[in-house]
Formats: structure tokens, sequence, C-alpha cells
């Protein structure tokens, strides 16, 4: 099953690793202007993030060397380990920053696990249940058990942030099934009444300013408003060609709100303006069409699904994030995938990456 | 190991996979449009504004207080100046160890750890980056044994700020005045719309009347903070600038000298209550005004503290109200000079007119006395005012009626204000028959204008009328506006001369007949039995009036010893004068409050005022002196100061 074949390397995606390695990289030089001051050595930030960086490289090499066929296996078990995790968050987690969501001291989070379970159960349901054949509602009654049940335990930890991203990415697979209008109106009409509902009971205070400071970044300056206001102030500033690399005032004086992490798009927008955000945004855009090439060019539906879902699994964290930065959605803590500074988030996303590889460079081989 | 069956070949008709992808690039690419959108309008439609508000996250002014300009005399000598007061800041942040340099900033500064612990107290958040001013004014030694020991003390920095310092301490504080954060009401003001709140703004005297020549222009640093608040560099500064100079009439010499001849004779004993005015009769220059009890204006300088200010506003002899313009008190005898003047210039006493004085006089079933009970026999208007006979006036009073006194009074400016450019003056009080049917509805009673016609009853002056009424009669008959500044400049350095001497009007008394007071005020002080005889200058031919004001009516005090009396029920003392008699220059009126009689109590201040102000004429050789005194050569002599020979 480890058996490298000579067309395997003929066929590796050297346009995917660059992709990915670009964007990692310039994390990497944006993390350095974020966190550290002039004359100082390199920050600790940076150097876990190098660490970090080889060890998610060398996740992604494994991940894309064993077969992607051998995934289908897996998914079954991965998913029941990460409802079992979940669980046991539920259980014997403690209480931090207002969720509940961490596991073994902080290190380990199971809700990353259960987006990969998710992506690795829906195809696997998708492959044996083609998405073509849907037509009506109860149909898709298993693949939304599969994504709500990991989803509805997220929410049991009240970390919102994270059930809302993994609900999306469990529902980039729906895009594929075929059913009627009326049936995606009745979903949409649900849809809105469950926010409705989440808006009245679900949601903390705190969480409704977040959202309301997104229609108004004034009606509050100094708590919700102030993250986004700062964000918005640093893009701005940053006009056509940038403040210069580490000379962004609302970077180096600490005006902008945790910058290294979910806040970095907006250190790129203030130092490399907009030249430099609209070209790490069309780098992503590349990335994630290539994904998607990849899927189409996939060798069996199995490698499509597979795609898809990690496209997804870039897509949705992206677009919240920049959303977020750029104050069109409320801050919700979702970092910029391969850019953010953030260990275990960066191992994952690589090991994911990982997945499109193998896919990629299997497209002519069986 | 892989199911064939379920291995669905991807590139067969058969899969809506491949169909739906362009769905999901087209719902992506639509996502990225819009971000594209918003980094375009952000970034290049709102970048100008938005930097703006980046700036001033990042840019901080911090304001650099201006000099206040001097207030200088006449002669160009520094009443008050701006000082630099060394201060001391910590920022809590900054502290590496604050128990120990509490302890040592406490030792080096004289001050309780303790208390410097409690001032810091524990900030949280931004707070702990903005400095603490623990001290404002720190000694020469102090700020040497703060700034060698910086280096040790983390977190610890010296400043330097202007302080107002009034050099000679009270020396004139109620014409100087004092300064003080500006107060919310006056920052509604519109005059008042370019101040900050905190800044420093004359609140009295000529600190407050030339606050827009006086005040500096502030300077300003911009510098770099961070979100914290922690200045980082200085980006550019602007140097504050300096207020412009005020020229007083004042002559520090000449107000020290009246201020001392107030001192208590015995150090230790009370000072004497009251007020001195001198003035240049020619001009209308006050040379000298002088209030006491005083206050130290250089407590106000870095902020009064509550418990002197308390003591201050509450003291029972009000040091903070200025006697020589807002003292309103019955003038006594010094009145008399004129009643006499009316008198001459009505007819009522022709040139050698007698009046028979037993001592008292009698109207009706009333009897009113002479100060000497023993009368003063026959006297005329020369004899009658260098004796100060009450009979005469009594007389002469009812003669001309209260409201042909009053025309006169007022024809000498009295009850009303003289136009000083100080606030609080008062206006005084000539009563007339109309004045009282407004006031009491009742009619003028005779007896009313025998008690106004020595200076009693409802009559009311301040020391600075009295003086300008006096100078009205050494000059000529001119009333002069009471002038305080000579010259000024502002911060542009642009000089302004103080106002032109002002004639406001002229006493309807020919010269002739104020001529004939000249001279009988002159006996007041040279003659033989004048009341003045303690006010003589030595070569100097001094004219004066002797004045006591009756404090309670004669009946509590009938017959009690003068030291006996209560403080309180004491007469108050007058002494008016002006000198040379033969080309006046300058007019003093001094007042001592509860000082018993005029001659005795007020007449060596004036005498000590004179002393001083014809001190240096004296040591000179006679010609010099004699042709000092035909030419106004004190004033030419001063720089800005006009010549005005009238």
């Amino acid at each position: 099953m480890f058996g490298i074949d000579r067309r395997l390397v003929q066929n590796f995606d050297w346009m995917l690793l660059g992709l990915i390695a670009l964007l990692a990289c310039m994390g990497i030089v944006n993390l350095y202007s974020a966190t550290t001051a002039a004359g100082d050595p390199l920050s600790d930030e940076v150097r876990r993030q190098l660490f970090s960086l080889g060890l998610g490289t060398a996740a992604a090499l494994v991940v894309a060397a064993i077969d992607y066929r051998h995934f289908e296996r897996l998914a079954l078990p991965a998913y029941l380990v990460a409802i079992g995790l979940l669980v046991l968050t539920l259980v014997i987690a403690p209480v931090t920053r207002g969720s509940q969501s961490w596991l073994f001291g902080g290190r380990f989070q199971p809700s990353e696990l259960a987006k990969v379970a998710i992506v690795l159960a829906v195809s696997r349901y998708f492959l044996r249940n083609p998405p073509g054949e849907t037509r009506q509602l109860r149909d898709l009654f298993w693949p939304v058990l599969i994504v709500a049940a990991p989803v509805g335990l997220i929410v049991a930890q009240r970390d919102l942030g994270v059930a809302l991203l993994t609900l999306l990415i469990g529902g980039t697979y729906f895009a594929l099934v075929r059913i009627p209008w009326k049936v995606w109106f009745g979903i949409a009409a649900l849809g809105v009444a469950a926010l409705a509902a989440l808006w009245t009971f679900g949601l903390a205070d705190y969480q409704k300013e977040r959202i309301l400071a997104v229609v108004d970044p004034g009606r509050d300056p100094l708590a919700s408003g102030y993250q986004v206001n700062q964000s918005r102030i640093a893009i701005g500033s940053g006009g056509l060609t940038g403040t210069g690399y580490r000379r962004g005032t609302q970077t180096q004086l600490r005006f902008l709100p945790t910058q290294h992490t979910d806040f970095a798009f907006s250190v790129v927008a203030e130092e490399w303006g907009f030249l430099g955000s609209s070209a790490v945004l069309t780098l992503y855009g590349t990335l994630l069409l290539w994904g998607l090439v990849v899927a189409r060019s996939s060798k069996d539906e199995f490698g499509a699904l597979l795609a898809i879902g990690v496209v997804g699994c870039l897509f949705w964290p992206a677009a919240l994030n920049v959303a977020m930065v750029l104050g069109l959605a409320p801050v919700i803590g979702v970092p910029l995938p391969l850019f953010s500074y953030g260990g275990s988030a960066l191992v994952t996303t690589l090991a994911l990456t990982g997945v499109l590889l193998n896919v990629s460079m299997r497209r002519y081989v069986f | 190991m892989i199911g064939r069956e379920q291995r669905t070949r991807l590139g067969g008709g058969d899969s809506v996979i491949p169909r739906r992808i362009p769905l999901i690039a087209t719902i992506m690419a639509l996502v990225f449009c819009v971000f594209y959108a918003r980094l375009f309008q952000l970034q290049l439609i709102q970048s100008d504004d938005l930097r703006q508000r980046s700036q001033r996250n990042y840019v901080r002014t911090i304001r650099l207080e201006a000099p206040r300009g001097d207030i200088l005399d006449r002669m160009g000598r520094v009443l008050a100046t701006t000082r630099p007061a060394f201060g001391v800041q910590v920022v809590p942040n900054d502290l590496r160890e604050p128990e120990l340099v509490f302890e040592a900033l406490g030792m080096l500064i004289d001050r309780a750890p303790d208390s410097l612990r409690e001032q810091v107290g524990t900030p949280r958040g931004r707070a702990r980056f903005q400095p603490v001013r623990l001290a404002g004014d720190l000694s020469q030694d102090q700020r040497g044994r703060v700034e060698s020991h910086l280096y040790a003390l983390s977190g610890v920095f010296t400043d330097v700020r202007p302080r107002r310092y009034y050099v000679e301490g009270a020396l004139g504080s109620h014409i100087l005045g004092y300064i003080g954060e500006i107060q919310r009401g006056q920052l509604e003001k519109r005059r008042f719309a370019d101040y900050r709140a905190g800044e420093v703004i004359g609140q009295a005297g000529v600190e407050s009347l030339l606050e827009s020549k006086l005040r500096g222009r502030a300077g300003g640093r911009n510098v770099v903070v961070d979100v914290a608040g922690r200045l980082l560099r200085q980006i550019e500064k602007i140097e504050p600038k300096r207020g412009g100079d005020v020229v007083l009439t004042l002559d520090r010499d000449l107000q020290r000298a009246a201020e001392e001849a107030l001192m208590p004779e015995v150090l230790g004993e009370r000072g004497k209550i009251g007020a001195v005015v001198a003035l240049d009769v020619r001009t209308g220059d006050v040379l000298a005004m002088v209030s006491k009890p005083d206050y130290d204006p250089n407590a106000f300088a870095g902020g009064i503290d509550s418990e002197t200010w308390e003591a201050l506003t509450e003291d029972e002899w009000r040091p903070m109200q200025n006697r020589a313009i807002a003292g309103q008190y019955p003038p006594g005898s010094t009145y008399k000079a004129f009643v006499a003047a009316a008198a001459l210039e009505e007819g009522l006493v022709p040139p050698g007119k007698k009046i028979f004085c037993p001592g008292h006089f009698r109207l009706g079933r009333r009897t009113y006395r002479c100060w000497k009970r023993a009368g003063h026999g026959w006297v005329d208007l020369h004899k009658a005012l260098v004796q100060s006979c009450d009979v005469f006036f009594y007389e002469t009073g009812l003669a001309l009626g209260v409201d042909r006194l009053a025309f006169f009074a007022r024809g000498f400016n009295l009850g009303r204000r003289s136009q000083i450019r100080l606030p609080h003056e008062q206006p005084g009080l000539i009563p007339t028959s109309a004045w009282k049917e407004r006031r009491f509805s009742e009619p003028w009673m005779k007896g009313e204008t025998v008690s106004v016609a020595i200076g009693q009853g409802f009559n009311l002056v301040t020391p600075l009328q009295l003086a300008l009424s006096y100078a009205a009669i050494a000059n000529g008959g001119k009333i002069l506006r009471p002038r305080l500044v000579l010259r000024s400049s502002d911060v542009d350095g642009n000089v302004t001369l103080g106002p032109e001497p002002e004639i406001l009007g002229t006493v309807p008394v020919s010269e002739r007949h104020l001529a004939t007071v000249r001279a009988a005020l002159e006996g007041v002080v040279h003659e033989p039995g004048g009341t003045g005889g303690r006010s003589r200058v030595p070569g100097i031919r001094v004219a004066g009036k002797t004045g006591t004001a009756q404090v309670v009516g004669l009946q509590h005090t009938e017959g009690i010893e003068e030291d006996e009396i209560t403080f309180r029920h004491r007469d108050h003392a007058w002494f008016a004068a002006f000198a040379p008699v033969e080309t006046p220059e300058i007019a003093v009126a001094a007042i001592v409050e509860h000082g018993g009689h005029g001659g005795s109590a007020a007449g060596p201040v004036v005498q000590r005022v004179l002393a001083a102000y014809f001190g240096d004429t004296e040591d000179r050789p006679e010609d010099e002196r004699i042709e000092a005194s035909a030419q106004p050569a004190r004033v030419a002599r001063v720089p800005g100061g006009i010549d005005v020979r009238n």
C-alpha cells in the first residue's frame, strides 16, 4: 500500500505545492512583522510557526503518500472517535473563555478532528449513495445527520464560531445533491427560523454585540466595535501600496487587536496596501480553484468528494476570516488558514492539503 | 483491497459531481468579488479618511505651556516673572521595584514613601502607562538629588514647567492679582474660546486685566504613542512662546515704602489695616497702591490648596479685598477741603470773614461739638482748615445746604467710580436730599447737613477717590483718570503704549479759590497748631488734611480713653496730601482702619511715602533738585513714560 510509483513523482502537483508553500511562507513573513519589534531576535511565535510549518509539511507528504482510497475505511472509525471526543469534551473539559472546547490541557481541540471526520464520512456516504440520485428531502436524512451530530455537540460546547464553520464545511457537499427548488426554499426558511431562534435564545449578549458591530461599528467603539474599527483603519491606511513592511503603525504600535492570529490579513493590508492584500486574496482564490480542478480531474468520485471537502475546509474559514477582518461579518475567532499564527491549525491545514496533493498525483494512476 | 463495485469512474457521464463543480467555483468567486470590492472601497476610496484616523491613533500632541510675560514697575524692575518649576513623574508600569523606588524617592524629595505610594495607587490597563506627577515644584537641592539618582530609579523622570513667580512676594498683590486654572464658567465665554481646561489664566488684578498681553503662545510636541499610550518617539516640536511684558505705572520702591508704612513698628505686633494710594497729579499715574492685610500671590502659582484659600477668604479682615478702591469710608475732616472750596466759589466766605467757635454748635435742640471742646475762638477759613475747626464747617455747610455741597463734591469726582481699570471698584456716596427721599422716603434733616459738612454721616469715599480729588486740588482742578499701565507688548512683540493721560473733567472751582485752599492745606502741615505736622518732609512743602472717620456714634466712645475702646469701635484715621506745594507732583491718601486720629495715625504713613518719593531728590545738589521739580523729569526718565506738563 505504500508502493511509490514512478508516475506518482512525475505527476506530482508542483503548482499546488507551490501555492501552499507560498501562502505559508508569506504567513511567516507577515507573522514576523506582527510579532517582532525592531532590533529584537526572532519572536517565539515565529519560531513555533516555523516548527509547525516543518511538521505540517511532513504530515502533508505522509498524507499524500498513502493512496487516498484507503481513507474510505478510516471514515467510520474516525467519525466515531471524533464524536466520542466531542462528548468527552463536554463531560470533562474545563470552560475557558466562555467555551468548553479544549482537551488535554488546551493542546487539542476535538472540533478540528471533527472537520476531517465529517469530510471523510460524508465522502464515504455520497460514494455509496450518489448525490445525483437524491430526489426528495428524506434522501438527505443521513448526510444531514452526519453533519448535524458533531455540529450540535460543538454548539453544546458554546463554541458557535467553530460550529458555524463545521456546518458550512459539511454543507459544501449539499451543493452536489439534486433536489427541487421548493425544497431549497424550505431549507432556507428553516435556516432563517433557526437563526431567529438562535438570536433569541442561543446567543449571549457579547455575541449579539459582535454581530451588531458589523452593521454599525460606531455603536460601541471601545468594546466589540473596537476590533472591527481598528481593523478597518489598518486596512484603509494601507492605501494602494501600503505603509511598507514592518512600518504599519496600526500593527507595530499594537492598535490592531490579535494581529498575529485573527487579524493577520489586516497586517498585510496595512503594510502592503491594496496591491498586497488583493495579491494574497488572489493566491487564495487560485489555490481554491486549483483544488476544484483537482476534484474535477480526479480519477474517481471518492477523490473528487475528498477534494471538494478539503476545498471547503480551506474556503470557509478563509471567507469568514476575511469577511470579519473587512468588517463584513461579526468577529468570530476564525483564523486565516495557512496564514494566521497557530501551530495545530497550520499542521491540520497542511495535512488536509496533503489530501489534495494525494488526489492530484493519482489522477492518472490505477 | 478496494471493492471494484464501489469505485465509480468519474469520466463516465453518470456522475453529478463534475457538473456541480462550476457551481461551487461560481459561489466562491462571488464571495471573493465581494472581498475585492470591499478592499477597493477601504483602501482606495476611504483610505485618506482612515489614514487620518490611524494618525489620530498614534500621534499625540503634548502641550507645552508657554511662560507668561513679566510684569514690571515703571523703572523696569521685575514684579512678576516666570521661573522653571521642576517636577517628578513616574510611569507606574516602568517601576521595577516600586517599594524600593518609593522609599528612595521619598528620601530624595522629603516625602513619606506611603504618600507617594498612595498617589500612584495601583492603576490597571492603559492607566499603568500614564505618568503620575508626584511633585510639581522641587527645591534646587531636591532636584539635584533626584537627578543624580535617576539611573537607579526605573520609571522615574523629571520635568520642567513654567511657574508664575512674584519676586516681591505680597508686594502690590492687589494690583498684580494672581493666576489660576481657568474655571468652567470662564471656558464657556467667547473671549476665552481658545483656552483649554486646565490652562492657567489671570484671575485677578493686572494678571486678569492684561491677560491677552501676558499670555504666551503654547507650543507642543507631536509624539508617537502605542496602544497603551506609551511615548515612543518625537515627531516634531513647536517651541512655546513667552507672553508679552507689561510695564506698570507703579514705582516698586514707593510701593514698598507705602507697605512698610503700614507694617508693625515692633516685630510681632499686628500691622495696620488700611490702604494707601499715591498718584502723579500731572498724569494720573498710580505710583503706589497698597491695601493691608494682603496676601502672597505666589500661593496661587501652583494651584492654591483649599486650606490656604479658605484662610484667605474667611479671614475677618478680608485680605483679598483691595481697600484702596473697594473700601468705602466716611471721609471725615479731609472732606472740609471740598466744603471750603464750595463755600469760596459760592461767595459764602468773603476774605476776612470769621466765625466764632465756642467749642460747640447748637441747631434746634441739639448740640454739635467741635473736636476741641475749649473752642477755637474767632476762626477764618484758613485757620478753620489748619486747625480743622468743626463749628466753622457746621455753619458753612448749613449755609451751603446739602445739595449745593453735593454738587461741588461730585465736581471733585467723589461719589463716582474713578474708571481705574481694576474690577470691584466702589463708587462711594455723596448724599443729596433727593437721594435720601429715594432711599429712605424721608425728607432731609438739617442736622444731617451738619454731619455731612464735616465728612461724617452718609458720606463715603474710597482712598483712591480721595487721592484723585486732592490731586485735582493740587493740579489746578483737573480730574484725571487713574492710569496703571505705561506700556505693554503682546506675544508677538507688538508694543502698545498705555492709555494717554486722560482728563475726565474739571472741578467747578476757580483756580483763585483752589489756591486759597492749597495755602490752607499747606498750613495744616507747616503752621503751628496745624493738625498735620506729623507729615512734614524736610525740604519739601507739603499740603494735606487730616481726617477721622467715625465708626460708631460718639455715645459709644464718649468719655473713654482711646486705648480702652474696643479696636473695632475705634475711628478710622485719614490723611490726604500733595507735594511739593509750588509745583505739585504727587498726591497721597492713606487710611488706617481703627487707627484713631488722622494726624497721629495716618499722617506718618503719608510722611513716609512722601519721604521715599523725594528721598532721592534730596541727595542731589540744590540746583538740580529745583530743575527736577520744575520739569517732571521723573516721568520723562521712565522708559515709555509720557511727559505731560499741565
